[in-house]
């Protein structure tokens, strides 16, 4: 009993991991679309922008759905502290997704289409700056009291860290979403995106070195995990591996390469995600709660396994399905029929 | 407007608003997916291309739908966080895993196979378009089993108990197999599907009386209608059933139901209320007009109660719902619409038998028409009602008769919850209007002859349908009708 009540909240936290960076990775790239799209010149632009992403993106977000239902059941009071301490990210976020969605619906139909532009541009913004900053509050630590409830502030998530992380963030999507594009797309819209791809490479990278410099320096619970043993070598080797990528990615992009570059941009994701991943392990709700205070009692955890756990490779394999059956190049801007 | 400063009062408001706002969405698309599965295997089996036509027709008032009930339902999902964490830290051992077979089990599966549904005809063969079309109803109507199964624990809490504030699971079958579910799931299933069938009866009966592609959306009307003939009344009678067992586990709820607030006792006939007004402060209604002998032959399908119904002063005022008129009211909305859906389907059956839809005579039954258009939104208002009552009535309790619904709000700020319920309600006005304006673009501009059938060679117009048939109507919107 006593390893299941060890073993179990670890299998758990590896699974959520895995939906967040599958809808991290996936929506990623629509937000980024989306992003991207309060640029585009003309309206036939935005509408290829919109074909590209019309077939995934509901799947894509449903990976959050995904996580957060596993949240809920497997670690319900993480659930619970979490979301309410971010309550206005969380907000912000949910708005964004309802004015996306609404975008992808009816743009199409439209005559004007001017307040659905700025919906699905200013909507993906949105949801992707209340993520960031829900990010950045939650590396930087929640403040809860002894049986983890909330207990700060309702502007805690607040900070000149969270909005690094929520401006690192909107680069890193910015940069998906462009290679994704450069995958999708022909001619001068790929063009452009080599451009805006290359832009939101370097970015994300001055984004991403303040955020490893300074976490270290400011904070201390940080500090202490970056420096144990073995860890401190893992923690060497990431930012080495991080440089290798990027420019890797950059010299793919100087070769007009059309898949590597949003291959090198994933990798680089799996990296940064990997790192974040052992700083907050095995705290759930950091600085105090990990995850074997905040899980679901381990029946539920055994329960949630065999009917969540096992249709992990099923849904992997039909997502993938869904992109093998749309694969090729986006010319056109009509999605509706 | 002390409300305006009560966190809980807010975040009930909140929620309420999203859930039933949300709800009219998937209503559509889990029955309309059961109706594309018909329509296509129809297609596969006749390779009449009328039926392909109506699939891609239906399909595409599918798809606004989807997005539009996803948008709107992941608010839903992160409610349970942002302004319930007590509840969803309490009941996370089962409820919050239901909510992830939820996703993992009906919302993933839909939305992947979705994309193949809708833009996919020319990329699959057509055995892997209907399993797509036959998976995406699937993940939708498992949508609703788990909703359902969560819901209906919250009613009947069964397979544990409640330990220092927090709900431990001794049993997950008997959880979810809890003594709501069945029927409840059942309930919302043939909710969902009605509704549908008679948004596309009514859509169909729209064009019928416009004179626009009479024959092809005969068919749709027809198949609506034949489908109905089973659904209408099995709905009653499922809807008895889940009257009945709110009877036997929710006595409160079923005495705000019905507006009775003194006790009758058991092995008498019982007065039935028809319409009253109900006084809360008072404990009686202010005025009422009772059928006589009534109440047993609508529970029990007899004169005498062979249980008592309890009254509302049977229980502290703290501990009862609190809104009996919303409850009464919504109940007889329900009740009301469920009636008038199966005898408008008894009817349409009646002129079918007398062979008053054939071609040449559809197009006279200009009342039927009418009624089929008028009754169309019905099924949402009863959805949305049965919801209320439901919910509303479950009142004090989130966790029925375990935990109540002011100790399972989260402590925020009750400005924030005002800002975003503001949000909500300004938002979802605005998308009501938007889907309204452009749903119904969509079904005037009508379906599309012109797409190529997948496996046929030279693609040929169906029957009396011509692509140039469809001329834009350009008068103003009033003059249409």
């Amino acid at each position: 009993m006593e390893t299941l009540s060890y073993f179990l909240p670890q299998i758990w936290f590896g699974i959520l991991a895995l939906f967040l960076f599958l809808y991290v990775m996936l929506d990623g790239f629509d937000l980024g679309v989306g992003i991207l799209s309060i640029t585009s010149s003309t309206e036939e632009r935005r509408s290829i922008l919109m074909t590209s992403l019309s077939n995934f993106w509901d799947a894509n977000e449903t990976w959050l759905v995904l996580m957060g239902g596993g949240l809920f059941g497997a670690f319900p009071l993480a659930y619970g502290t979490i979301l309410t301490a971010l309550y206005i990210p969380i907000t912000l976020m949910v708005f964004g997704f309802i004015f996306r969605a609404i975008a992808f619906e009816f743009r199409e139909e439209a005559k004007r289409k001017l307040f659905w532009n700025l919906a699905f541009g200013v909507g993906s913004f949105t949801a992707a700056l209340g993520q960031g900053f829900a990010l950045g509050a939650v590396l930087k630590g929640i403040k809860v009291d002894p049986e983890g409830h909330f207990i700060g502030g309702n502007w805690d998530w607040l900070s000149w860290q969270s909005v690094l992380v929520a401006l690192t963030l909107i680069q890193g999507y910015v940069l998906i979403g462009s290679t994704y594009l450069i995958w999708k797309t022909t001619d001068e819209l790929q063009e452009t995106h080599y451009k805006t791809a290359k832009i939101a490479a370097w970015t994300t990278l001055l984004g991403a070195i303040f955020i490893t410099i300074s976490t270290p320096i400011f904070y201390e619970s940080a500090r202490n995990r970056l420096f144990q043993q073995p860890l401190v070598y893992i923690f060497g080797i990431i930012p080495v591996l991080g440089i290798l990528l990027i420019s890797q990615l950059l010299t793919s992009l100087a070769r007009k390469q059309e898949r590597a570059p949003f291959v090198w941009t994933i990798l680089l994701f799996v990296l940064t995600f990997i790192g974040l991943g052992l700083v907050v392990f095995p705290y759930i709700i950091p600085p105090e709660i990990t995850i074997y205070e905040a899980a679901a009692d381990p029946s539920s955890l055994v329960i949630m396994i065999v009917f969540i756990g096992f249709l992990i490779p099923v849904m992997l394999f039909y997502n993938l399905y869904q992109y093998i059956v749309f694969r090729g190049k986006v010319t056109g801007g009509h999605y509706g029929e | 407007m002390d409300f305006l400063s009560d966190t809980v009062v807010l975040s009930r408001m909140q929620f309420a608003l999203t859930a039933c706002i949300h709800m009219l969405w998937p209503t559509l698309t889990t029955g309309v997916g059961i109706y594309l599965v018909i329509i296509e295997g129809l297609w596969l089996k006749t390779k009449n291309p009328d039926y392909y036509y109506h699939a891609r027709f239906w399909a595409k008032l599918y798809a606004l739908n989807f997005g539009v009930g996803v948008a709107t339902g992941i608010p839903m999902e992160f409610q349970f966080g942002t302004n319930w964490a007590p509840f969803s830290e309490a009941v996370g051992n089962f409820f919050g895993s239901v909510i992830g077979f939820e996703a993992s089990w009906a919302f993933m599966l839909e939305a992947a196979f979705l994309g193949i549904m809708l833009f996919g005809w020319e990329r699959v063969n057509p055995a892997i378009h209907y399993l797509s079309t036959i998976l995406v109803a699937i993940g939708a109507n498992l949508s609703t089993l788990w909703i359902l199964t969560a819901n209906s624990w919250m009613q009947t809490p069964a397979g544990g108990e409640m330990v220092n504030g927090k709900f431990v699971v001794h049993d997950y079958f008997q959880a979810i197999a809890n003594p709501f579910m069945a029927k409840s799931v059942l309930h919302m299933f043939l909710a969902t599907l009605e509704t549908s069938l008679f948004v596309i009866g009514g859509i169909s009966a729209w064009y019928i009386l416009k004179n626009r592609n009479i024959a092809f959306f005969s068919k749709s009307f027809k198949i609506a209608l034949a489908v109905a003939i089973a659904v209408a009344p099995l709905q009653i009678y499922v809807g008895h059933l889940s009257a009945e067992q709110v009877y036997h586990y929710q006595p409160a709820k079923l005495a705000a139901m019905e507006a009775q607030w003194n006790t009758l006792p058991a092995g008498q006939p019982a007065n039935w209320s028809l319409l009253a007004l109900p006084n809360n402060k008072a404990e009686k209604n202010d005025w009422e007009i009772v059928i006589p002998k009534a109440l047993g032959y609508i529970l029990e399908f007899k004169e005498k109660l062979s249980e008592p119904v309890l009254g509302l002063k049977e229980w502290k005022p703290q501990d009862r719902p609190r809104l009996v008129g919303l409850i009464y009211y919504s109940f007889r909305t329900m009740v009301g619409i469920g009636f008038v859906l199966a005898g408008l389907m008894f009817g349409s059956i009646l002129y079918w038998l007398l062979g008053k839809f054939s071609p040449e005579k559809i197009t006279e039954q200009k009342w039927l028409m009418r009624a089929w258009m008028f009754t169309a939104p019905l099924g949402f208002i009863a959805i949305d009602t049965g919801w209320i009552v439901r919910c509303v009535g479950r009142q004090p309790w989130t966790l029925y008769e375990q935990i109540r619904t002011v100790d399972s709000a989260s402590h925020i700020p009750a400005s924030n919850v005002l800002v975003s319920l503001t949000g909500f309600t300004v938002t979802y006005i605005l998308l009501v209007i938007a889907y309204l304006y452009f749903g119904s673009r969509i079904i005037r501009r009508g379906p599309r002859f012109d797409l190529p059938v997948p496996g046929t060679e030279i693609t040929k117009p169906a029957i009396d349908t011509t692509p140039g048939e469809f001329v834009p109507d350009e008068r103003p919107v009033e003059a249409q009708q």
